[in-house]
């Protein structure tokens, strides 16, 4: 691996530099107090200090809300050619926060399980981490450290770490050398000190934590299949589907043609779904097998900390980086529900002892 | 820019049917209609299997495969009236083409069965997956104890597969059960009643026996209850489910059920496996 130092000037320089040759995403305010990943131009305002996690993750450059899987033509009746995609622009996503990393990686597994996806790979592959180390919790929802994410580093290629006023720049891969290759960065020779200054810097603990481990979680909720907690905590929910939305680990889709208006022509896409909206487990004849909605945030809820990182062997699928809790219009938030069956699991083992 | 591990674009072979030519279709019922299909070359599939049905402008949907495994390049399958996509394949007949892939899922192993008393349970339309292994049995007749059909259905109207049924009795080796939950005044020469109610009268071996089942949702739990009454445990019970699959690979998260996906660890399950889901059955 090699190690820089830099100010934050001569970083957001080499962005720029980057962002000249190539796509490169930042997240950047939107709004008074909204980030969104937009693309990188002269007259981008780039800095670290100010963030907030972007309203739509990042996962969105990887696996688009509505994507293309392939076009079809008639040539004959019933006789179709099909043109699968491909999707071979380069980008770089700069500025991404370390829960948005390990969603990737966890996207990464997932979309390798089995039949490897070749249609998220095609973009994998063409995609450049450039990640940036929280130096304090980006505001007073975030639960990362609690979550497993905080220090979460495996999938970057490039990761800025901030040390008082100037940068950790490590390329952690073959790409993320040639990436930094044209910054104006001084060598660091003991990268260790550097990342050990960061860590004493920040906040202990670094945002809200969850009551119970996160590997203690699987267990717990097992234990809680009937509670009523369920229930009391989709008493506002309106099924919208936003936290499935905004969740950087909510990958779910539908898969729809879209065609031209004479039916000769056309694409398959896969979009986006919701495991919240009231039909997603819907088979025909209209047999609903998660009709009640507390039914479905309970499903919500333990695909996040338990289903899916058994299924991955892989740590939760819950990042903390708190989107969910933080759009959900009636205030619903998933780390309020965990602690509460927590707590709950607490005090009927206090009682029985 | 050039970068290193750079992707090359190749051919993307997931997703993308093939085409294959209906050759024979049938009105079943009001609301079923049977296909058989040609196909550049057999499916390969084990019984239980599915496979993914496009209308190009219309979509997918997962559908059961009928035939047992062989070397025909053929496909048999039941089709109901249920959506969009399923209206339009209704107007298809021999000559159309429609897109295909797959197969998916995991189905059953015949190993389970070979040797055994082999009793099918089939509620409806379940009766169309069923069907690609009871054949299979059939075919391999003398490797089975005991071979006991109860298919049933809501109406007379509404039964499927009726010559082959008619074609089942007639052996003389395989016990077939026809119900209907009510015969609504038509012509009816089988029992009236529930799936349930000739199994006690099988006077089956519980060391003997191994099930297969496949129905509508509501049906499991209750032919579960009267298996267990006569003995038969939740190993010896295999169990077609069916959920509205998007993808068949494990990916869309439509047929999850609790931690395990139905595309993919199913359609068929052994019940024991199964019995601690809690959104396995309704």
């Amino acid at each position: 691996m090699i190690s820089y130092l830099a100010d934050e000037r001569r970083v957001i320089q080499w962005i720029r530099h980057l962002a000249a040759e190539t796509p490169v995403f930042f997240p950047m305010p939107h709004g008074k107090v909204n980030f969104r990943f937009e693309r990188v131009d002269e007259a981008s305002e780039l800095q670290f200090a100010r963030y907030r996690p972007t309203i739509i993750a990042p996962n969105s450059f990887l696996t688009p809300t509505k994507e293309e899987i392939f076009k079809y033509q008639r040539v004959g009746p019933g006789r179709y050619e099909l043109t699968p995609a491909v999707e071979t622009t380069f980008q770089i996503l700069a500025g991404v926060r370390p829960c948005d990393l390990k969603a990737i990686k966890l996207m990464d597994d997932v979309f390798a399980d089995g039949e490897r996806d070749p249609y998220y790979f095609q973009r994998r592959t063409n995609t450049s981490l450039i990640g940036y180390a929280c130096p304090a919790p980006c505001d007073e929802m975030a639960y990362c450290e609690s979550a497993g994410s905080l220090d979460w580093r495996d999938g970057v290629d490039v990761m800025l770490t901030p040390v008082g006023d100037r940068m950790l720049i490590q390329a952690y891969t073959e790409r993320g050398e040639a990436l930094t290759a044209s910054g104006d960065f001084d060598p660091c020779d003991d990268p260790d000190a550097e990342l050990q200054r960061h860590l004493d810097e920040r906040p202990k603990p670094f945002g809200r934590q969850l009551h119970a481990p996160v590997d203690e979680l699987p267990a717990i909720l097992e234990r809680h299949w009937d509670s009523p907690l369920w229930d009391q905590h989709v008493e506002r929910c309106f099924s919208c589907g936003t936290c499935n939305l905004v969740c950087p680990t909510c990958y779910c889709f539908d898969v729809k043609d879209v065609s031209a208006l004479d039916g000769s022509s056309g694409s398959r896409t896969r979009q986006w779904d919701a495991c919240m909206l009231t039909t997603f487990a819907t088979v025909a004849g209209g047999h609903n097998f998660r009709a009640d909605p507390a039914a479905r945030q309970r499903h919500r809820v333990k695909r996040k900390f338990q289903y899916l990182n058994e299924r991955y062997d892989s740590g939760a699928f819950c990042v903390g980086c708190a989107r969910c809790g933080r759009q959900c219009t009636t205030g619903i938030d998933i780390f309020d529900i965990v602690n509460d069956i927590v707590d709950h699991d607490r005090a009927a083992a206090g009682g029985a002892s | 820019m050039t970068m290193p591990g750079a992707f090359e674009p190749s051919p993307v072979a997931n997703y993308l049917p093939t085409t294959a030519i209906i050759e024979e279709a049938e009105n079943f019922t009001a609301r079923d209609r049977y296909f058989r299909l040609s196909l550049e070359r057999p499916l390969g599939h084990r019984p239980g299997q599915f496979v993914m049905v496009s209308v190009f402008g219309l979509g997918e949907a997962p559908i059961s495969i009928s035939n047992p495994p062989g070397d025909a390049p053929t496909l048999e399958m039941v089709i109901r009236n249920a959506g969009s996509l399923t209206q339009v394949l209704h107007s298809y007949g021999p000559g159309d083409a429609i897109g295909l892939r797959g197969p998916y899922g995991h189905g059953f192993d015949l190993h389970d069965f070979l040797g055994r008393d082999v009793l099918f349970i089939c509620g409806g339309l379940g009766l169309a997956p069923l069907r690609s292994l009871i054949r299979a049995v059939i075919d391999r007749r003398g490797e089975f104890g005991r071979v006991m059909v109860i298919s049933g259905c809501r109406t007379p109207a509404e039964e499927i597969y009726r010559p082959d049924l008619t074609a089942w009795a007639e052996r003389g080796d395989v016990d077939i059960v026809r119900l209907v939950d009510n015969a609504a005044n038509m012509p009816w020469k089988g029992r009236v009643g529930l799936v349930t109610e000739p199994i006690a009268g099988l006077k089956l071996d519980p060391a003997e026996t191994v099930v297969a089942m496949c129905g509508p949702p509501v049906m499991y739990k209750f032919v579960l209850l009267e298996l267990a009454g006569a003995g038969i445990n939740g190993d010896r019970v295999f169990v077609d489910l069916e959920r509205r699959m998007r993808c068949g690979v494990g990916k869309c998260g439509h047929c999850q059920i609790n931690d395990i996906y139905c595309c993919q660890d199913g359609p068929v399950f052994r019940f024991s496996e199964i019995a601690h889901l809690k959104e396995a059955f309704l």
